[in-house]
């Protein structure tokens, strides 16, 4: 739980951010200009989004990238070869089989292969369904690969790990902590995201503050900061609260104007009574101001017009993917999350929201996938293919490329061990970062070293990285990520390192991972 | 458990019951939503106390000892919002005749219908008609919501409702999806077990199938040495974090173990580790039990394979030669490695350690505590429930009745300290207004369906949580918020969003124009083409004409009858806002006045419900 140490401060500084959000730009300037202190990026006349693409349950890394020298891929195939329904992917150029079971292994074919400019001396693949990401990483050099990242507190190796009172991230391996501690650096209570955190000292570059933290896929503790309170949009846009387009409800417009101020204000004294209708209150300011900021699904930027009928996102052929397990044609809703994310990057670069530094959260859920892993992980990486591929064609039709950089998440990394048919809760894990200002192409980070177990069954003793339970040890931190997206972002160092506080704990020189352009 | 985070996924469609519907299925249907048959109990029909029949009120010696009456409305209002799915006229007034001891002693002591069988019923009723259709999990769902607007046992499906949100098991799952018969029996398994001891629940939850198809430790296999295989920790991890002791020690008042300044965390990796062992070697029952193919499949394989019609519900076997002969340490105990393996004895050392661990009763308790009555609970209200957990007072541990009867009857329930409140969720926002203001079926089938979109929906179902991880978190604290300076955890405030609070008012607007849930067509021959849930609302309309009696009306009914008063001032102004024209004296201007009663009555009814007075129970 979120303990108040200085009850009035926070309090003050709550209801300034109330207080921008209703009023606009206007009033509460020269305040946040104050909280800033030297932001770096206050001259900053451009536009910039950081995305947060959060992959809920623990994404198997281990399937997404893979090594595929020999050293690599005979431990890998030796270890994920299990009964009754083997999870090793098979090597690179060996033909799919048709006749096979759905997305298992031989009816996938073989791991596509990576270019990487600076491949430490490995080769590298992806699962057979990113062919997408496959293309971005080969020839467009958009999407960069960060190996083995992960919560640390500071750089660790087994033997600290080993050590009881060496310092590590707290409840390791717990989906709803893990997800907390990638987003707010600290276990399930934490109620300060770091996308939030950044957003707090660059949103009085934003003409509505309103609009400076958006997700599209329900409550993320990442975007909430001390001021900036995230605005949760559902993937078709807001409509109005209770009310028709002349603001009248069951056709009288004064029940319309008193239902909206009865669902946004308190006549009680609880707070919970001032939390809910301050939420309704949000919803009610940011709908007036999204009628007229953004441009239809339909258009051609971001969607299809139908011939006929109205506009529905899970009929638009731009949104909809093949499912690989049952080859059927299907909406993908991060598509439709990453559409809406679209139509809002457009609405700040036309001027129509006055923003300038947003930071956005979409997700999927279902990577936990301890059991019938070979179906359910060619899905969702099918899905995640699939609408990485569609947030980069938009962007380039929005010429936004270079303005937006996306990035993936997820609770943790999996075990290397296979259960039979699927892997448990492990640590660090692999991650893409995508966007025309990331240097792709390229690994940023150690990739770690895969081995068998010992005689006794209880290590990997010939990895660096793999605890006997098969989760990776992360040779970079999340905090890591932060600070080189942050730095991207105009935050200064200074302003990151109060953000990120372990990042006192790695040398200044590895601190930016360098994947951005300046 | 499959991880889908407060994002709506389509499920299957409700269906629209269209013309090809034979009058077969609405006569069983109508037929049986009459009263007697096992989804919808027969009015109290147990007793001649029903407040309904109008029979004498016999009351016992022990309840007329016990009497312990409201002392207002307001109170009693108060107490069936936490005791029920909402108020409705008659528990009111049988409450206010026999007291809360004696009113919650008869709720515990009725019988429950069968989830399943109800949902056996519509499967074969649509069958019946179209043999290429059958039920699936919307009817499951509706099932859940025609007991919860019209069974008498509102107690005991409340508590099992409360279970649902702590031994999550999700149909967004498509596992579970696909297995609708064995969620309806999954919800009688906590409808009746929910109301005997936490023990027997637990062993409930851990074997039955479909919560080992959610938390994947059905049919998972002891680990292999030689390839490395190892087993399955899923439900391990989640039995101890989120079924029984939580991640820190607590004391007895539902604060954490502070060492240092640091919570304790109550186990460890290899913890889960040893306790994955024991649930290996878990599967199907089966005629050919205990052969491999039972175990992999549930069936005995072969030209004629046979499988138990009812595997997705018995409570799983064990198979000796797939459960682990390795020894299982956690928390502190050692199921020894034995030459003879002895998966019960194994699973029944893990159950009564969890069971028996001190941390069970405050965190527990105090959930239940959250999902009944108030957010955030006192110190001493955790201690008094975590007592009654460890000692009913006849030296049973875990009696949840018991647990039940002291979180509904504490003082701080009753008369809520300033602090005390609760954000009403979607699913009983929604069931408060149907059982202050019944409304009918057409179908007898309560088909309000699955309402999962938080935009134009609830964005929650019952039986539908993301993931194992509930709607909601009971530590959830809202970011940004007044409850957070004061140090308040807000729970359901999770699924409060921009989008769900627009959602839900557009949703009862819409509601409120058409009716309630899925569309029928055409049933039996006759017409419908609205809704399946309907009111006419001419109680109300008759009071339209002087607003603030209308007013007061719907406030009293739906706010515990609160003053309100700037609340009852500003919905009358609305009200007002509306003309009703006078009827000419020749009715020619009927329908037109008609409208207008309806919309004053609409109107009244939805800025009450979209006001922080309701959405707010306190």
């Amino acid at each position: 739980m979120h303990v108040l140490t200085n009850a009035a401060r926070r309090q003050f500084l709550r209801q300034a951010g109330a207080m921008s959000a209703l009023m606009g730009a206007g009033a509460p300037v020269a305040l946040n200009m104050a909280a800033i202190g030297s932001a770096a990026a206050q001259g900053a006349s451009d536009y910039k989004a950081i995305v947060c693409l959060f992959l809920f349950g623990g994404n198997d890394a281990y399937n997404m990238v893979l090594p595929t020298d020999s050293a690599s891929w005979s431990a890998y195939t030796a270890t994920r070869n299990q009964a009754p329904d083997p999870i090793s992917l098979l090597a690179p150029g060996v033909a799919a089989n048709p006749g096979a079971v759905a997305a298992s292994p031989a009816r996938l074919g073989g791991v596509l292969p990576l270019s990487v400019a600076n491949p430490q001396g490995r080769s590298f693949a992806l699962h057979p369904l990113m062919n997408s990401v496959q293309s971005l990483f080969n020839v467009d050099r958009r999407v960069a690969i960060l190996p083995n990242i992960g919560p640390l507190v500071r750089p660790t190796t087994k033997a600290d790990y080993a050590n009881s009172v060496f310092p590590k991230p707290l409840r390791l391996f717990s989906h709803n902590d893990q997800q907390n501690t990638w987003q707010a650096l600290a276990p399930e209570g934490s109620t300060r995201g770091w996308g939030g955190r950044m957003a707090d000292q660059l949103q009085a570059l934003n003409g509505k503050p309103i609009f400076s933290a958006i997700s599209a896929a329900g409550n993320s503790v990442w975007l909430s900061g001390e001021q900036v309170v995230q605005y949760q949009v559902s993937a078709t846009g807001a409509v109005p609260l209770g009310v028709d387009t002349s603001g009248r409800v069951f056709g009288s417009a004064t029940a319309g104007t008193i239902l909206q101020r009865l669902a946004s204000t308190a006549r009680g004294s609880h707070p919970f009574e001032f939390d809910s209708a301050a939420v309704a209150g949000r919803a009610i300011s940011a709908e007036q101001a999204l009628r007229t900021a953004l441009r239809p699904p339909s258009d051609a930027a971001f969607g299809t017009a139908p011939a006929t009928g109205g506009y529905a996102q899970s009929n638009d052929p731009k949104l909809r993917y093949t499912n690989p397990v049952t080859g059927a044609v299907a909406y993908n809703g991060l598509a439709g999350q990453l559409q809406m994310v679209a139509r809002l990057v457009d609405a700040g670069l036309s001027g129509a929201t006055g923003a300038r530094r947003q930071v956005f959260f979409v997700s999927m859920g279902g990577f936990d996938t301890h059991d019938l892993q070979n179906r359910n992980q060619a899905d969702l990486l099918a899905r995640l293919d699939h609408a990485l591929k569609y947030f980069d064609t938009t962007l380039a039709a929005l010429n936004a490329r270079n303005q937006v950089t996306t990035f993936t998440a997820s609770d943790f990394g999996r075990t290397f061990t296979s259960n039979g048919d699927g892997t448990d809760h492990g640590w660090g894990s692999h991650h893409l970062v995508m966007g025309g200002a990331v240097k792709g192409g390229d690994l940023y980070g150690n990739f770690p070293t895969l081995a068998l177990k010992n005689a006794n069954n209880n290590g990997f003793d010939g990895s660096p990285q793999l605890l006997s339970n098969g989760a990776l040890l992360p040779g970079t931190s999340v905090d890591q990520l932060g600070y080189t997206l942050g730095s991207w972002f105009g935050l200064s160092p200074s302003q990151l390192g109060d953000i990120f506080p372990n990042l006192a704990n790695f040398n200044a020189s590895v601190r930016n991972l360098g994947f951005m352009l300046a | 458990m499959r991880h889908l985070h407060f994002r709506w996924q389509p499920a299957a469609p409700q269906r629209t019951l269209v013309a090809t519907v034979t009058a077969g299925l609405v006569v069983t249907v109508l037929a049986s939503c009459g009263g007697g048959n096992v989804g919808t109990a027969a009015p109290d029909s147990t007793s001649s106390t029903s407040a309904v029949d109008g029979r004498a009120m016999a009351l016992s010696a022990g309840e007329r000892t016990a009497r312990d009456l409201p002392t207002s409305l307001v109170e009693a209002r108060r107490f069936l919002t936490q005791a029920t799915f909402g108020p409705d006229d008659d528990n009111l007034a049988l409450l206010q005749r026999i007291g809360y001891s004696a009113w919650i002693d008869r709720q515990f002591a009725m019988t429950p219908g069968s989830f399943r069988l109800r949902w056996e019923q519509v499967d074969a009723a649509l069958r019946a008609a179209n043999p290429a259709t059958g039920a699936d999990v919307n009817d499951v769902v509706n099932a859940f919501w025609e007991r919860a607007l019209t069974g008498q046992d509102q107690l005991r499906l409340r508590v099992a409702y409360a279970l649902s949100q702590i031994f999550v098991l999700s149909s967004v799952d498509g596992e579970v999806l696909a297995q609708p018969r064995a969620l309806a029996a999954w919800l009688d398994m906590l409808n009746t077990d929910g109301l005997t001891t936490y023990r027997q629940v637990l062993e409930s939850v851990a074997r039955h199938p479909l919560m080992g198809r959610y938390l994947t430790h059905l049919r998972n296999q002891k680990e292999d040495t030689a390839t490395g295989r190892v087993p399955d920790e899923n439900f391990a991890r989640e039995v101890m974090q989120l079924f029984s002791i939580g991640v820190a020690r607590l004391n007895t008042d539902g604060t954490q173990v502070l060492v240092n300044g640091q919570a304790v965390e109550t186990y460890t990796a290899a913890d889960v580790t040893g306790l994955a062992r024991v649930f290996t070697g878990w599967s199907f029952a089966c005629p050919g039990y205990p052969s491999a193919n039972c175990f992999n499949y549930g069936a005995t394989g072969g030209a004629d394979s046979q499988e138990d019609p009812d595997r997705e519900f018995k409570p799983m076997v064990a198979y000796p030669a797939f459960h682990t002969q390795e020894a299982k340490t956690f928390l502190g105990v050692t199921v020894p490695q034995t030459g003879r393996v002895n998966p019960y004895g194994g699973l029944k050392v893990a159950l009564d350690t969890l069971a028996e661990h001190p941390n069970v009763g405050p965190f527990i308790g105090k959930q239940l505590i959250q999902r009944l009555t108030n957010s955030n609970p006192s110190k001493t209200y955790v201690a008094a429930i975590a007592a009654v957990w460890a000692n009913n007072g006849a030296g049973v541990r875990g009696d949840i009745k018991a647990v039940v009867k002291a979180i509904l009857t504490h003082p701080e329930a009753m008369q809520p300290l300033r602090s005390s409140a609760k954000l009403r969720e979607p699913v009983l926002r929604l069931s408060a207004f149907l059982r202050a203001f019944p409304h009918s079926s057409d179908t007898g089938l309560y088909r309000v369906g699955i309402t999962d979109d938080p935009s134009s929906q609830l964005g929650q179902t019952p039986l539908r949580a993301p993931s194992v991880f509930n709607f909601y978190r009971p530590g959830y604290v809202l970011p940004n918020s007044q409850s957070a300076s004061v140090g308040m955890v807000a729970p359901e405030a999770q699924l409060l969003s921009e989008s769900s609070v627009t959602g839900w008012v557009n949703y009862m607007v819409d509601n409120l124009y058409n009716g309630v849930g899925g569309y029928n067509t055409t049933l039996g021959g006759v017409n419908f083409n609205r809704r399946d849930l309907q009111r006419s609302w001419r109680d109300e309309m008759a009071l339209s004409d002087n607003p603030r009696s209308l007013v007061d009306a719907v406030v009293d009914k739906l706010l515990y009858s609160q003053s309100a008063t700037a609340l009852r001032s500003q919905v009358t102004d609305a009200v007002a806002s509306i003309t009703v024209p006078p009827l000419a004296s020749d009715g020619s201007n009927a329908a037109v006045v008609d409208a207008a009663r309806r919309d004053r009555v609409y109107t009244a009814l939805l800025l009450t419900l979209a006001s922080t007075e309701f959405l707010i129970q306190k």
